[in-house]
């Protein structure tokens, strides 16, 4: 696959660049949760938080998969094969969710532990 | 015999066979790290409020361990790209800069390992907590062992059927007491002086039960076959006794003791110890108290302050969650809502860093900005107004906090940060262990193809650099494992 | 212009490889796929006799749960797991039910069906000279046997194997054993450390299965030239490599919770024989359940696959005609791997999960059948005017369809929430599995063995012997399985080990009336006293006593497989069952490396009566310039000569 290439001073330069990016998200990373001004929300982690840290980090992890394990000029038969896996985990995670949570279910749970009304379990 | 595409790429997949194997094998790792993933979105969405053990946050489980986490994410990165230049290297015919690069990373990687061992060990062993009878929570540190029961055995009766009784693994001191076995009169009494001695008289004792066993239930079953009325039952001794000449020293694990009272300590395996309590409460450390399992109305009137007993420790703590309080108003009253009760139960509010034994003057605790540089206010900054747990120094250990007693029988569950602490902590140390474990490997890999590599670079260096290639797709995974591992772990 | 003769002459000038192997190294720590193939078999067989003995035990304790065990009562082993009476307890039928279950899936079949069927045969099919990773393929036997011995060894320690079921559902998985000093060396234990290397063993092997199948097929073999036999190895390798890891994980979770006092699947609060449970609370036993079911569903199908594909190889061989439908098989088998893996909380409809979840999984159930009937549809018309040669392994591949048939429509009504309600952990789920995986599987890997046997050892297997193993073999699969739906229906539980005697308002449910022709049948053969009803509890004697005479039906097979390979008769060419695909162009039984000559496809595998043709085969090795027209798929297609 790589016989072609020769130009590996262009390589290299793309490299060190997602390198230095990867380095600069990973002080984002912190930034976001250590620093107030950051915080979404009101203090402490809330969903805004969550959603900010696992956007970073996504991107983080797509610089990794796309450039340094050259994903993005890979061949068919892994694209197909990283479909599934993909698919299959997304489908392990949510429907295992699903499952917990209920749409239909929840309707009838008998618990109620919102808005600040504190029930007394047992 | 020769397997074909080994290092040339077959032309219709246009891949060799490794790349192809490498791309499945870290398919099946997505799902392997999948499905922790998964378990801990499950576990973490499916903590019941005021029921289960609420989730920490990361920030204030790491505390000043987070800046390790962090060092520890950049390594893996510079490590990821050394692997990316190590491979251009070797594209390029370049030996000397391949090794080079290759062994910093798997300096790397060691050191990653390092840091990672520093943190455990800080968990495992500095850092304990106790939780109450009605659920109040102690944070700290447990002193001298003393969560073992202490106790002075003189007799053990144990089982013949099953393993070895769990006591003689929980003498305390080297020596070996000197235990006489019970026998029937008449028999000669048989003594064990060392472990060797006796494990060698059990299996053997274990051994005779059972064909003793068998004869016995033969003779029954031929009786009752025959027709004889009402046989005489089976009855095989299948248990043992034990006398030793003077006390020897025992500590109980509480996770193998399943009660214990002045004169006897029972063994979840049956076995039991007749002697004496030599000391059974626990000397605790007290750092943190943690509320968030007590109703708000109930904890003025906690077990927990009975069993620190301390007024003014008392006090402060009421008087940071108060302040909380006012945080989280200032917060949600302007915007016309009420506290959510995730809120009120939340990360930080009902845990709150006292001072037990007298260092408790008015107002340290309303002052924490003031304070922050002085090592044993070092929580502090976990409940102040802007209320984000110090990331800025490695905890130490101070001397300064109170010591307590606990007794043993309001304790419902006590143990250090380590995985049983809680399904946070429990995921923590699956992932994070599993996940060195796969850097542990991956990093032997690339040591081996930079240790015993030259061999093949000067007779195919094609080969090599697809190896390389396919160690360093790997080593990416195991980073970008880590990119993920590092915010869910550690920050949020 | 046969290319077989040619191959035999070329054979005997293959000797430069030929330097000399030591006895270790060419048949214990061997790297030839066929060697390995054979390894698989073999444990897998003896790990299958091992199974079905522990069945047999507890069958005496369900058909005679007041009387001694026969012959096991005096050895010293079963004393700590039998009462004064020599009668099973609980907890030995527990331990045996569970590692039953264990072995037979994860030691037995499909080590034999994956394992050895896939690794002999595959290779040869595709025409490559080995695996693409010999030696990862000897690590994955070796670690399926360092599994298999742990397992095994179990038995041996003073808590005994696990007994949790197979499934190992936590918390009673974790909170079982607890009252054993060393929590390592107990069984429960031990049988996740033995997940841990089977499950290790099974993905480095799906990795080389796929990666073989992908990359080391010869030239001409395009995707649409594979044999059947491959494409559902490839269907199967995906299974293993995608579907295992999150049961790795469960096992590890469990480890953890066992050994480290983690509480991934143990709720708050939970008490344990009168006692609150050490541990920190707030895990989900539900988590467990969906991890496991996550790799076990799929699992049934890894399973299945192989032994269809088995038949499907048998069946064109012998009845002369092409595969009916191959591509639709194809995509059939693909539809039914994607399905697989969302089909899996149809085990745990009673587990309180809600309706919406429930429909989703009951609507991937009933979907995921249509592949599956159009699968054995297509075997079935593959049979239809075809003019059939009734051999030994035809006999089991023929007897494979109704009865896979008979376990795939009684699975209908446990898809359906509803009903699955009343008939969960019953004895109808064990007769609808069992229908699926022992006349079902295991008939198609017998037909397998018979199949391939002349290419592994250049003899054939007795047909007398065949169809002594045959006959009496049918018979009491259905003898043990039958009785068991009727069961099931009237509420009798799986896990009861004096079979249901507790429940008198059950098991004295009448099933026929006395002097009908089963109940004078039943009268005849002692099963129950003259003039009486025939109870649903009598049928447990049927059961175990088929199943008895199960094991004596073995006889012949097992006294065939080993004389045959002496004084069998010689297989009279490379190809004596005139078939089509590569396997069959290989020197026998095959040389290290395979092929003498580097094979080609030249054709679809199943050929056979071709129109026109001057023999009733037309293999896929043999080049003829006539058929290459059509047969050009790609440019790997071969150029004429």
């Amino acid at each position: 696959m790589s016989e072609e290439i020769h130009d590996w001073g262009k390589h290299k330069k793309t490299y060190l660049m997602v390198g230095i990016a990867l380095f600069f998200f990973t002080f984002v990373t912190i930034a976001l949760a250590l620093f107030p001004p950051f915080d979404v929300g009101p203090p402490g982690p809330t969903p805004g938080d969550y959603v900010l840290g696992l956007a970073v980090a996504t991107t983080k992890a797509s610089l990794v998969a796309l450039i340094f394990m050259h994903l993005n000029h890979e061949r068919g038969l892994i694209y197909k094969t990283l479909v599934f896996t993909v698919l299959f985990f997304i489908g392990l995670m949510a429907l295992t969710l699903f499952a917990e949570f209920d749409p239909i279910r929840e309707q009838y749970d008998t618990f109620e532990t919102t808005n600040g009304k504190l029930t007394e379990q047992e | 015999m020769e397997i074909p595409y080994e290092v040339t790429p077959r032309r219709d997949t246009g891949l060799y066979n490794s790349k192809l194997a490498v791309w499945l094998f870290l398919a099946s790792e997505v799902m392997l790290f999948g499905g922790l993933f998964s378990g801990y979105v499950f576990l973490r969405l499916g903590v019941q409020e005021g029921v289960d053990n609420p989730w920490p946050w990361g920030l204030n489980v790491h505390k000043g361990y987070v800046w390790l986490g962090f060092l520890n994410t950049l390594i893996l990165i510079g490590s990821s790209v050394g692997v990316v230049f190590a491979w251009v290297a070797l594209k390029e015919r370049n030996w000397r800069r391949f090794q080079v690069l290759m062994y910093a990373v798997v300096a790397c990687a060691v050191a990653f390992m390092c840091i990672k061992s520093v943190e455990y060990n800080s968990k495992l062993t500095k850092h304990h907590g106790i939780k109450l009878l009605d659920n109040s929570v102690m944070e700290g540190r447990i002193l001298d062992g003393t969560d073992k029961v202490r106790f002075a055995g003189e007799k053990a009766s144990f089982s013949l059927q099953g393993a070895l009784p769990i006591f003689l693994r929980e003498l305390a001191g080297d020596e070996f007491p000197e235990l006489t076995l019970e026998t029937a009169e008449g028999e000669e009494p048989v003594t064990f002086s060392s472990k060797g001695e006796f494990k060698k008289w059990f299996y053997q004792a274990r051994r005779e039960t059972a064909s003793g066993l068998a004869d016995e239930r033969k003779r029954y079953r031929t009786e009752l076959a025959n027709g004889v009325e009402n046989p005489t039952p089976v009855s095989v001794s299948t248990s043992a006794t034990v006398t030793a000449s003077k006390p020897f020293p025992l500590n109980g694990n509480p996770r193998t003791v399943i009660g214990h009272s002045d004169t006897t300590m029972n063994y979840r395996d049956g076995s039991k110890v007749d002697g004496t309590l030599t000391g059974d409460d626990v000397l605790f450390e007290i750092h943190e108290v943690d509320m968030q399992l007590v109703m708000p109305t109930k904890q003025r009137d906690s077990m927990l302050w009975e069993v620190v007993n301390d007024e003014g420790a008392k006090q402060e703590f009421f008087t940071k969650q108060h302040k909380y309080y006012e945080t989280m108003r200032a917060y949600y009253e302007p915007r016309g809502e009420t506290i959510p009760e995730k809120m009120l139960r939340g990360h930080k509010l009902n845990l709150h860093y006292v001072h037990v034994g007298g260092d408790h003057e008015e107002g340290h605790g309303s002052d924490g900005e003031k304070q922050e540089g002085e090592k044993e206010h070092h929580g502090d900054e976990v409940h102040t107004s802007e209320s984000k747990p110090s990331a800025s120094k490695l905890e130490k250990d101070t001397g300064h906090h109170g010591t307590i007693t606990v007794p043993r029988d309001k304790i419902k569950f006590m143990g250090n940060h380590g995985p049983r602490y809680g399904n946070y902590y429990a995921i923590y140390f699956t992932m994070t262990a599993l996940h060195g474990l796969h850097v542990v490997g991956g990093a032997l890999v690339l040591l081996y193809f930079v240790v015993f590599g030259k061999k093949m670079f000067l007779k195919n260096p094609e080969h090599l650099a697809n190896r390389v290639e396919v160690g360093g797709l790997f080593w990416h995974f195991v980073d970008l494992i880590w990119i993920f591992l590092f915010p869910i772990m550690y920050l949020l | 212009m046969s290319a077989v003769t040619a191959e035999k002459h070329e054979e005997t000038h293959d000797d430069h490889h030929d330097h000399y192997e030591p006895f270790w190294k060419k048949y214990i720590f061997s790297t030839d796929h066929k060697t390995i193939g054979i390894q698989y078999g073999f444990t897998a067989l003896v790990f299958l006799a091992f199974g079905f003995f522990l069945m047999m035990v507890m069958r005496w304790s369900i058909a005679y749960p007041d009387r001694a065990v026969p012959l096991l009562a005096d050895w010293p082993w079963f004393q700590a797991w039998l009462d004064d009476g020599g009668k099973v307890t609980g907890d030995l039928y527990n331990m045996f039910g569970a590692m039953h279950g264990t072995i037979m899936v994860f030691l037995g079949v499909v080590p034999l069906a994956f394992g050895a069927f896939g690794n002999y045969v595959t290779p040869l099919q595709i025409g490559a000279p080995d695996m693409a990773f010999p030696r990862l393929n000897m690590a994955s036997y070796w670690l399926y046997l360092l599994g298999g011995v742990l397992m095994f060894v179990s038995f041996f320690l003073p808590s005994g194997a696990a007994k949790a079921g197979w499934t190992n559902y936590s918390p009673l998985a974790t909170t079982t054993d607890l009252h054993y000093g060393d929590l390592f060396w107990t069984g429960q234990t031990q049988w996740l450390m033995g997940m841990v290397f089977l499950i290790s063993s099974s993905l480095l092997g799906a990795v080389n299965f796929i990666c073989t199948i992908i990359n080391l097929r010869c030239r001409g073999m395009t995707w649409m030239r594979m044999p059947f036999f491959v494409w559902a190895m490839l269907v199967t390798g995906f299974l293993l490599l995608l579907a295992f890891p999150p049961l790795e994980v469960a096992a590890l979770m469990q480890l953890m919770d066992r050994l480290a006092g983690t509480s991934f699947f143990i709720p708050t609060g939970l008490n344990v024989s009168g006692m609150s449970f050490d541990a920190a609370g707030g895990g989900s036993p539900l988590l467990y359940q969906h991890l496991f079911w996550f790799l076990a569903h799929p699992e049934v199908y890894v399973l299945i696959l192989p032994a269809l594909a088995i038949v499907s190889e048998v069946i064109p061989c012998n009845t002369r005609k092409p595969l009916w439908g191959y591509k639709t098989m194809v995509y059939a088998v693909m539809v039914l791997g994607f399905l697989a893996f969302i089909v899996w909380a149809h085990h745990m409809y009673i587990t309180g999960m809600g309706p919406a979840v429930s429909t989703f999984f009951q609507t991937t159930t009933v979907l995921i059948s249509i592949p599956s009937v159009i699968l054995i549809t297509s075997l079935l018309i593959s049979m239809w005017g075809g003019s059939i040669r009734f051999t030994v392994p035809m006999l089991f591949a023929t007897a494979f369809i109704p009865m896979f048939g008979i376990g795939g429509l009684t699975g209908l009504p446990l898809a359906f929430s509803l009903t699955d309600l009343h008939l969960h952990d019953t004895y109808y789920v064990i007769g609808h599995f069992h229908y699926v995986v022992a006349p079902g599987t295991i008939f198609g890997l017998f037909a397998g063995i018979y199949h391939w046997y002349p290419k592994m050892t250049g003899r054939m297997m007795s047909t007398r012997l065949g169809h002594l193993h045959f006959w009496p073999s049918l018979i009491f699969m259905n003898g043990i399985f039958a009785p068991m739906f009727f069961q099931g229906m009237a509420g009798f539980h799986r896990r009861a080990f004096d079979g249901g005697k507790a429940y008198e308002q059950i098991s004295n449910q009448v099933f026929s009336e006395p002097n009908t022709f089963i109940s004078n049948l039943c009268e005849m053969m002692h099963v129950i006293e003259p003039d009486a009803p025939l109870r649903m509890i009598d049928l447990n004697i049927i059961t175990s006593g088929s199943a008895w005479l199960l094991a004596v039906a073995q006889v012949p097979f097992i006294i065939n497989l080993f004389l045959s390979a002496f004084n069998g008769k010689k297989a009279e060419s490379d190809n004596p069952w005139d078939a089509t695909t590569l396997e069959w162009a290989t020197p026998t039984p095959p040389p290290h490396g395979n092929f003498a000559t580097e094979p080609v496809a030249y054709r679809g595998p199943y050929e056979y009566s071709v129109p026109g043709a001057d023999r009733d085969f037309t293999p896929q090795f043999e080049s003829d310039p006539s058929s290459l027209a059509t047969g050009k798929e790609n440019e790997e297609a071969p150029a004429p000569h």
